[in-house]
């Protein structure tokens, strides 16, 4: 077994002039970008990586020369006698007024008549709503294990994606899809930070094996990660909306913008997200989208749960609340006037299918957390605060609505197909081949009764082949609740298939069900079309919390989350499973921000990063809307993080009577100043 | 420096630096795998062991400070009645937490249980944030831990009467 390790670059943009390696002893080996027998790029839907960078870096950390060989302690000592050499340019990393060259990708829609309603509109109001980047903390550590099984290479590492490690690991060998077999280790909970980058560490790995014909292993220290790896894309929205003499909202003008770091991964799917949802919960008749992927000189960054969505839909939901607050009107009974509904116009210009229930969610939220009596008091509280001398700590409660689009296609992946395939065997057990990654037991479950509920069989009865690139069919990226939006379907479709053949033809039978995205965006100039997602899951979030009255910093006091997930397979892990998001959404809103010092993640980065802890997370009550037997399954995951964060914002906003337009909430630093006397 | 501790209730012996971890030393030299050896520098808690009856994270223990102690992992703990008793009261609440911090999260409750039979929510809350994951869902840890509790009481009552 050999050990690889990562030299770095130490600048954060410039031209790479050498890199100076020591004399390397018998069994170590450098492996530089010339050294690739294939490709020196990674490609991910729309955007490409170099696996090491040859001319130029562009971001402090990025790979720039891999060193193997035996003992890791040695390693590290070569490693740190490597003398790379940039000839250093200034870093970009403004990016909220970015330079034309910055711009990796620009969106842009109109639906109605923006102009004319503006003209026509009683008042104008303009914000801008910021969110910071977040690390994904997930529990298992980076890495990738490359060894030679007889003709093929093996590489093991924990992905959302295992024919994405397959390819870019095959495209940068230059060798055949068939030599390479890719077996995915347990994962933890991934947010989206697991979907690309292990097919770096893969490569690395694989590279390193390839040309030195033993084992390799690759491993990240966790600060070597928090430092170096992909993270959450900063993002700046700012709207502008026009409303008319009752205060209904006639007209919504965004311009989106967000921070994808160097080489900008995922660009297109995050902003076309953004773009998507950027009215949230609401339906307005004229819209204008302008979106901006930009890139700068920060390490890679890029998807989290939520993709995208999340960015707008904390700008447009805060907005709501804060036109409601201008207007002095319950929030509530604002929004009930702008929901989307069945028939509202999306930004591509169809008409939504299904029915929202969005009204029904704001109802149970209201006698569930005692919204109307709490926001009513508080809000006189607030308007009484400058007359009134407190030490008490100011409190408020605030509202928020979204949609999570189910099996959204990444519209790079439209064109491509996708299948799940089920076998009953001769004694009635059912194998479900996919290479689909169930994040936790509870997808398990769901894609087990669901088979065995179709095929009469027992649910012990179910297994899952394990996950091999050579023995299961592509499944596609695990992500965006496709895992219940589109996988569970494709089990469902392909085990109706057997039921209808199973007494027809003998046992074994095998069934193979494919999904190809419908109607996916296409973005044409300055419109869109298409029906980019499955289903539409609905979900309303209330925040009650109370800020310290010195340092306005927040103490969440109750989360209450209400959810139309369609049929629920299972209660308990739907819980769960909306608690661990509601729970890391909060963590946006109060503490998690990524350090980045002049581009640089600094040394002591992960030590300083702060986070929710158990103690410290408030109760979250939970409930969902009635469901019948015959309901869809629908994604819920996510929700949270649609609409948690803009709840918290109406809450802190209220409590402090300052606009809370920025994540996490800053409202604790008017006594930074104060540290030093 | 030779290093003699007991480890999972067997008399073991290696050789180690007095520097060495004890996170390494217990996934290297001993194979248990169930000690995750990640941050290095106690945040995440993923690496808790019993040191002489105590929770620690293992990545913060010199190899000089384990001679003569006695470690308990999580591989030990699994042959105990208060693991039953703990993956009992988990599964009945639909705790699960991932498998990457499940066994720091069991020693961590279990410590607690020695110390208070019949924990409140919070302090369940605030021994089991040593271990940080994303998996965590609060309210079904604290009824797992005071499930746990119950069936741990009950046990220790029949076993008393018996």
């Amino acid at each position: 077994m050999i050990h690889v390790t990562t030299v770095r670059s130490p600048a954060c943009r410039g031209v790479l002039e050498s890199i100076e390696a020591p004399h390397l002893p018998r069994g170590y080996r450098a492996i530089y970008a010339e050294d690739i027998p294939g490709e020196n790029r990674l490609a991910i839907l729309g955007s490409e990586i170099p696996i090491l960078a040859r001319d130029r870096v562009a971001y402090a950390g990025e790979p720039v020369l891999l060193l193997a060989g035996p003992d890791p302690g040695r390693l590290a000592e070569l490693r740190d006698a490597v003398r790379v050499v940039v000839r250093e340019e200034d870093p970009v990393l403004e990016w909220e007024s970015f330079d034309p060259d910055q711009v990796v990708l620009r969106r842009s829609a109109d639906s109605g008549d923006p102009d004319e309603a503006f003209a026509a509109a009683a008042s104008v109001l303009e914000a801008r709503y910021r969110t910071e980047s977040q690390d994904h903390l997930y529990p298992e550590p980076q890495g990738a294990l490359a060894v030679f099984d007889y003709d093929k290479l093996v590489v093991k590492c924990a992905t959302q994606w295992p024919f994405h490690v397959r390819d870019c690991v095959r495209s940068v060998l230059g060798v055949k899809p068939q030599e390479i077999l890719v077996l995915p280790t347990p994962l933890g909970i991934p947010m989206d930070g697991r979907l690309w980058y292990p097919s770096v560490l893969a490569c690395h790995a694989a590279l390193a094996a390839y040309l030195c014909r033993k084992p390799a292993r690759i491993l990240l220290s966790r600060d070597e990660d928090f430092r170096f790896t992909p993270k959450k894309a900063r993002s700046s929205v700012t709207l502008r909306a026009g409303l008319d003499a009752e205060g209904g909202l006639t007209v919504l003008e965004a311009r989106i913008v967000l921070n994808t770091g160097a080489y900008a991964p995922l660009a297109a799917e995050l902003l076309e997200q953004a773009c998507l949802q950027v009215t949230g919960s609401l339906s307005v008749p004229n819209l204008r989208v302008h979106g901006y992927a930009v890139r700068t000189n920060t390490p890679p960054l890029g998807a989290f749960s939520g993709m995208g969505a999340a960015h707008s839909a904390f700008a447009a939901e805060s907005l709501a609340s804060r036109i409601a607050r201008e207007r002095e009107e319950d929030p509530l009974e604002w929004r009930s006037r702008h929901f989307l509904r069945k028939g509202s116009v999306l930004i591509t210009g169809e008409r939504l299918r299904e029915k929202t229930s969005f009204e029904e969610i704001g109802r149970m939220l209201r006698a569930s957390s005692d919204f109307a009596r709490k926001h009513g008091s508080y809000e006189l509280i607030r308007k009484r605060r400058s007359a009134i001398r407190s030490e008490e700590s100011p409190r408020g409660i605030g509202i928020a609505f979204g949609y999570q689009a189910n099996g959204a296609a990444f519209a790079a992946l439209a064109a491509d197909s996708f299948s799940v395939e089920s076998t009953l065997n001769k004694d009635l057990s059912l194998a479900i081949s996919t290479s689909a990654i169930a994040g936790d037991e509870g997808i398990r479950a769901i894609w087990r009764s669901t088979a065995a509920g179709i095929l009469g069989i027992p649910a012990g009865k179910v297994y899952f082949p394990a996950v091999s690139t050579a023995a299961v069919p592509d499944s596609g990226p695990s992500v965006l609740s496709r895992n219940v939006a589109v996988i569970n379907r494709l089990i469902e479709r392909s085990c109706v298939a057997i039921r209808g053949r199973r007494f027809r033809s003998p046992l074994p039978i095998s069934s193979r069900a494919v999904h190809r995205a419908r109607n996916p965006l296409r973005w044409e100039g300055d419109v869109v079309r298409g029906y980019p997602f499955e289903s539409l899951s609905c979900c309303g979030a209330v925040v009650e919390l109370e800020l310290n009255p010195w340092s306005l910093e927040p103490r969440v006091l109750g989360v209450w989350i209400c959810v139309d997930g369609g049929r629920i397979a299972s209660e308990r892990f739907a819980r769960s499973a909306l608690s661990t998001s509601a729970i890391a959404a909060l963590g946006q809103c109060i503490r998690e921000r990524l350090p980045l010092e002049g581009g640089r993640v600094p040394e002591d980065g992960y030590r300083e990063y702060g986070v929710l802890s158990l103690a410290e997370t408030p109760p979250v009550a939970i409930e969902f809307l009635p469901w019948d037997d015959g309901d869809p399954l629908k994604g819920i995951g996510e929700l949270p993080f649609l609409c948690v964060p803009a709840a918290f914002s109406a809450a802190a906003a209220q409590a402090s009577d300052l606009n809370a337009d920025r994540l996490p909430f800053e409202g604790g630093e008017p006594l930074a100043g104060m540290d030093g006397l | 420096m030779k290093l003699d501790f007991i480890l999972n209730g067997e008399d073991v012996s290696c050789q180690a630096e007095a520097g060495d971890r004890l996170s390494e030393i217990l996934r290297d030299r001993f194979s248990l795998l169930g000690v995750k050896s990640d941050c290095r520098s106690g945040h995440c808690g993923l690496c808790l062991v019993s040191l002489n009856g105590r929770t620690v994270p293992a990545c913060l223990v010199p190899a000089f400070r384990v001679r003569g102690s006695e470690v308990i992992t999580i591989e030990g703990f699994e042959q105990t009645d208060e693991y039953s008793d703990l993956r009992e009261g988990f599964r009945k609440s639909g705790a699960e937490p991932c498998e990457f911090c499940r066994g720091a999260l069991l020693l961590a409750a279990a410590s607690l249980l020695e110390e208070r039979p019949r924990p409140e929510a919070q302090e369940i809350l605030e021994r089991l944030s040593t271990v940080f994951c994303r998996c965590h869902d609060p309210a079904a840890l604290v009824r797992g831990v005071q499930t746990a509790a119950e069936l741990r009481a009950r046990r220790m009552y029949f076993r008393a009467h018996r």
